[in-house]
């Protein structure tokens, strides 16, 4: 079987850089992304098709973006960029399968870099699957690399800067926003702003949002919170409410807006389904998305050969990813024996003084953006909890009554996680609620189980699977 | 609209017998979603409508019956010109199967 020395999955901040410094070093690199262009969500390039015009007016993430594609360009002799790859298996033996273009194909490694970044909260609300309700991920990506807007009159509600950020690339696109609504209390966003002080950047960013919501008059209601979306087949209206602290709804503070889209964004989740078959220690941290794996200060996960960087190992924003994923692509390049241990040291110290830098900043807005209780009460008992499978709250409410206290037993009495998606869309939200109706913390009732493959593939695919050489 | 973005190549496509417009590099769901129709699908047990949710591929909420292979989601499938795209019923059926 082929080997590989070092395997690098996704090409977002954190893939990206960690290729780049490897590469630098020395080492070959394989780079397995599952989209058709290296970029990830963030940094994600515009359709082949499409043209970018004036990239002054794409603004600071597109430039960022176009720097580091630029980076990860010159090191390409000692790269290989496979696109379209899906990694569906892992195994803690240095072994991975993928499906590409059709086929499916394993490979080994030496060393191995995970770089698949997170993805939108998903949060069950009454109305949550009408069409029209989409993630404000989804939302961003429909507007910012297709010009497509996903209505005519679009509320923004969740919490923090993706918000924001959102509300003017729809603006950009010649949409309406009705209005954000924001459940944080904005008045710490002061010391938001503090703690960012010497990251220039950043703040240049947010006030170009403040000012581009102010300029387009979008009203932007904090301490706010979605509580239910209503229609017949699709989005009509929008419930929203006053919150407390804990973001339960003030009595008496609702108020109905005639909406046709609406875009939530609860922050992200880790995608950990690979780190998890590898067989990687992970440790539930809600201030850093959920499920995580245990990194050593080179990103070594728990299992030998094994690394993680960016947000898939605790969501904190592409800047953190970016170097996370050169400390430890210097680290997978130290182990093959590119790098002597001082130059090792040397090559990651910049990036560890710029991550005690952003530390403050993403306290301050863990701060302000962690999900409160409140988040996990809006679902009813006849919402839909698991959107594959259907299944509502009330049918997950009786099979605890009968004693369940894991995941994976609410998963094999109800069917509940057990559909196309795989747990990703109702597994978050469900640990919190189903901890909570038994008095147990979420990480008591335990992750549920990736199953390989972590996608649905075509069976033929799998019967045709080969080693490759 | 185009404010930084030029679109690609104009073309047609097939939903439901309906023709409409797309772009070179546009996915299916773009299209659709520009073209105001959002159910992509209707769920198997309770015959809910559904469209697209997350956006990047992992919800598998938008999936249609495209080019004849149902289950295929529109947020991660190009469009082509003259491609057929059909809403699908409960869990899809491959053409050619009863």
């Amino acid at each position: 079987m082929k080997e590989a020395e070092l395997i690098i999955l996704g090409a977002g901040p954190a893939g990206l850089t960690a290729a780049i410094e490897a590469a630098k070093a020395g080492a070959r690199v394989t780079v397995l992304d599952e989209n058709a262009q290296p970029g990830g969500q963030i940094y994600r390039q515009v359709n082949r098709g499409f043209r970018v015009t004036a990239p002054g007016e794409l603004g600071h993430d597109y430039e960022r973006g176009q720097e580091l594609l630029a980076e990860f360009s010159a090191v390409a002799d000692r790269v290989e960029y496979l696109d379209d790859a899906l990694v569906w298996a892992i195994s803690p033996e240095r072994e991975l399968a993928f499906l590409r273009h059709g086929e499916s194909r394993s490979m080994r490694y030496r060393q191995l870099i995970v770089a698949v970044g997170a993805y939108d909260r998903p949060v069950p609300f009454p109305g949550w699957t009408l069409p029209g309700v989409l993630t404000a991920g989804g939302a961003q990506r429909l507007v910012k690399t297709q010009r497509v807007l996903p209505g005519e009159r679009i509320l923004l509600a969740g919490t923090g800067p993706l918000q924001l950020a959102l509300a003017n690339q729809i603006v950009d696109a010649g949409g309406k926003v009705e209005a954000i609504v924001e459940a944080g209390n904005i008045d710490k966003w002061l010391s938001l702003a503090r703690s960012a002080w010497g990251q220039r950047t950043l703040i240049a960013d947010a006030w170009r949002y403040w000012s581009g919501i102010r300029k387009a008059g979008i009203p932007l209601w904090r301490e706010h919170i979605l509580l239910e979306v209503c229609g017949e087949g699709r989005v009509e209206e929008a419930v929203v409410a006053r919150v407390d602290q804990h973001w339960r709804a003030v009595p008496g503070t609702t108020r109905t807006l005639a909406v046709d889209a609406v875009c939530v964004g609860y922050g992200f989740v880790p995608s950990v389904e690979l780190t998890r078959l590898a067989q990687c220690e992970h440790r539930y941290d809600p201030r850093l998305g959920g499920w995580v794996p245990v990194r050593g200060e080179t990103m070594a996960t728990s299992v030998p050969h094994v690394y993680a960087a960016g947000d898939c190992a605790g969501v904190a924003g592409s800047f953190v990813a970016m170097d996370e994923g050169r400390i430890a692509g210097v680290a997978a390049a130290r182990a093959l024996g590119y790098l002597s241990a001082e130059k090792a040291q040397g090559r990651m110290e910049p990036s560890r003084n710029r991550l005690v830098g952003l530390m403050r900043l993403r306290e301050a807005l863990d701060e302000i953006s962690l999900p409160r209780p409140g988040l996990f009460e809006l679902a009813k008992d006849d919402t839909i909890a698991c959107r594959c499978e259907e299944i509502t709250l009330g049918e997950i409410k009786a099979a605890l009554g009968d004693g369940v206290t894991d995941m994976n037993e609410v998963k094999r009495m109800t069917r509940m996680g057990m559909g196309s998606c795989q747990g990703r869309m109702c597994a978050p939200a469900l640990q919190e609620i189903i901890a909570r109706e038994q008095g147990l913390a979420p990480a008591e009732i335990g992750p549920l189980n990736p199953r390989p493959p972590i996608k649905p593939m075509p069976i033929v695919a799998m019967a045709g699977h080969r080693e490759l050489t | 609209m185009e404010k930084g973005i030029e679109r690609g190549q104009q073309f047609e496509i097939e939903v439901d017998g309906r023709k409409i417009i797309a772009y070179e590099g546009e996915t299916v769901g773009a299209a659709l979603v520009a073209a105001g129709m959002h159910t992509f699908r209707h769920t198997a047990k309770r015959n809910q409508p559904r469209g697209m949710y997350c956006g990047i591929g992992l919800c598998f909420d938008c999936a249609m019956v495209i080019n004849g292979v149902p289950n295929t989601r529109a947020c991660q499938t190009l469009a082509t010109p003259g491609c057929r795209v059909e809403m699908q019923e409960g869990l899809g059926r491959l053409e050619g199967e009863r």
